[in-house]
């Protein structure tokens, strides 16, 4: 919709109507790149908002995936039968969880960021809509690696060791945040024209992290496999679990493997989302 | 600025009444087109003011939204030499923060990169005037001193083209004069201004040139004192609600 050209200073700016729907992407990044310390600064001021500078709000951010997770191991333990005196699968449990709040979070805050007019820039600025779901992405991962120091206590009681795989941990934190964001883009567009939304993702996410390897091993469906590699989190969140506590199985999927399968996933995802986003971001002034 | 052929039309769904549904399972809502503005076209020289006239939803404010591009037209085009930046006090705030903190938010909202607000930041302060307020959450400011702030902090922008949308004034009657003031510096400073306000007296100052709007198309254009006479006679003769009336009827 906005378009510049270099002619004498100062620069052109267009807006009309296109066929698509989708802005001229040159000028589209170019204007979202420009916006880059705002939505620093959105992020930092988000975080703030929601008590995380005080002491009680960061204890409390840490302990609330603890105690879901020990929630879920006392859970896992009783259904499948495992009982509850193996640390190592308690702290399988809490890893992952860390990184399915992660990207639970990403998904459920960046998809709401549009709402309620986000402070009049959706009607009284010409901000690219983008930026506000992605500074709730940046608090996300900003809350993920502030947490994760949690977790290390537990690693080294439940003695998970070091593994080489560690090393991809910070590409699968990348991975997990462009798909969280790519799914919060689709949405959050959603969510302008379906209200109820929002209300039915918590319960989406919910079942969708029973039927990941998150809070149960990946190494439960290597039988019944290709019916659970339908699920796209299944490499996910396999290749989570081989980051923070080694292979489970040396017959069972390679971590490559799993890498191979998020990475695209985590593409397909972002095209999407960005695409579906983009052409559609005009209209949110006009149903927010 | 020049506008060309520009419509923009959107889509609302309203509410069937209970006595036009024929039977229980019709339809409880139904969508309706809007037609916001219609074919509008002028142009604004550099330098220039002109202000936008016209009654309750004539299209003015659509208008200005299309034009810093938070709209996108149906049809036609806007060609804008320079950034627009339409004054929005408060823009990006968050109730939660300090006011020193929402000066650096609201500047980069309003398009400043951070170098420009830290260095406007005590300018933007000293104008506000709210002393050690400055440094706790705007939760605890009242309405006017949180509309100093927010006026102080989208008045510290150069823009190429300024867009006022019926935002000429906060606080009490001091900061008043002070807030016009400051906005007439700005328009001197802007190369283009396009300025909406109800006040005809007070555009009449600003603009020497008008349009007029109604229903979402140019009724007439010319020069302010003239436009503003013949939509003051307009006014007074009772007939724009009237029309506005049978508009929604026929839609």
């Amino acid at each position: 919709m906005e378009s510049s050209a270099e002619t004498e200073a100062p620069a052109l700016y267009t807006r009309r109507s296109t066929r698509t729907g989708l802005p001229p992407m040159r000028n589209y990044l170019a204007n979202a790149w420009r916006y880059r310390t705002f939505a620093l600064y959105w992020s930092r001021a988000d975080v703030k908002a929601r008590n995380f500078d005080t002491f009680f709000g960061r204890v409390w951010h840490v302990i609330n995936p603890f105690l879901f997770g020990l929630i879920y191991f006392v859970f896992v333990g009783i259904i499948g039968g495992g009982g509850f005196d193996d640390t190592e699968r308690l702290a399988l449990i809490v890893g992952n969880l860390y990184a399915w709040l992660f990207f639970s979070t990403i998904v459920t805050t960046s998809a709401s960021a549009i709402q309620s007019g986000a402070g009049g820039i959706l009607t009284q600025s010409s901000i690219p809509r983008m930026v506000l779901p992605m500074a709730s992405a940046i608090t996300a991962a900003n809350l993920f690696f502030r947490s994760l120091l949690a977790y290390v206590p537990l690693h080294v009681l439940a003695g998970r060791g070091l593994h080489i795989e560690m090393l991809w941990i910070p590409y699968l934190t990348v991975l997990t945040m462009l798909v969280g964001f790519g799914i919060a883009l689709v949405m959050a567009v959603l969510n302008v024209y379906f209200r109820d939304i929002s209300r039915l993702l918590p319960h989406g996410l919910r079942l969708w992290l029973y039927l990941s390897p998150v809070i149960w091993e990946y190494t439960r469906v290597l039988d019944n496999a290709e019916f659970a590699q339908l699920n796209p989190m299944y490499p996910a969140y396999t290749a989570w679990t081989v980051a923070f506590g080694g292979t489970l199985d040396p017959d069972g999927p390679s971590m490559l493997g799993s890498l191979l399968w998020f990475t695209l996933f985590a593409f397909v995802v972002i095209v999407v989302g960005f695409i579906t986003f983009a052409s559609r971001e005009d209209e949110f002034a006009v149903r927010n | 600025m020049r506008i060309e052929n520009l419509s923009l039309a959107y889509s609302a769904v309203v509410e069937v009444p209970r006595d036009e549904r024929p039977f229980p399972w019709s339809r409880r809502t139904k969508k309706r087109e809007i037609q916001a503005l219609d074919n509008v076209n002028f142009s604004v020289g550099a330098g220039k003011a002109v202000a936008l006239l016209g009654g309750n939803g004539a299209g003015k404010s659509t208008l200005m939204k299309t034009i810093i591009g938070a709209l996108k037209p149906s049809a036609g085009r806007i060609d804008l030499w320079g950034r627009p930046h339409l004054l929005a006090p408060g823009l990006g705030f968050n109730r939660k923060l300090s006011g020193r903190e929402n000066v650096i938010l609201g500047g980069l909202a309003a398009g400043m990169t951070l170098e420009e607000v830290k260095d406007k930041a005590e300018s933007i302060i000293d104008f506000a005037d709210i002393g050690g307020f400055i440094e706790m959450p705007t939760t605890t400011y009242s309405s006017g001193m949180f509309g100093r702030l927010a006026f102080a902090v989208a008045t510290h922008v150069d823009p190429d083209i300024l867009l006022i949308d019926e935002a000429l004034s906060a606080g009490d009657a001091a900061f008043k004069e002070r807030a016009v003031n400051r906005v007439q510096e700005m328009c001197s400073a802007a190369r283009t201004i396009i300025v909406v306000s109800h006040s005809t007296a007070l555009v009449s100052e600003m603009a020497t040139e008008g349009v007029w709007l109604h229903q979402g198309h140019v009724r007439m254009q010319g020069d302010i004192d003239e436009v503003s006479e013949a939509y003051l006679k307009f006014q007074a003769e009772g007939t724009e609600t009237a029309q506005l009336d049978r508009t929604i009827a026929d839609r």
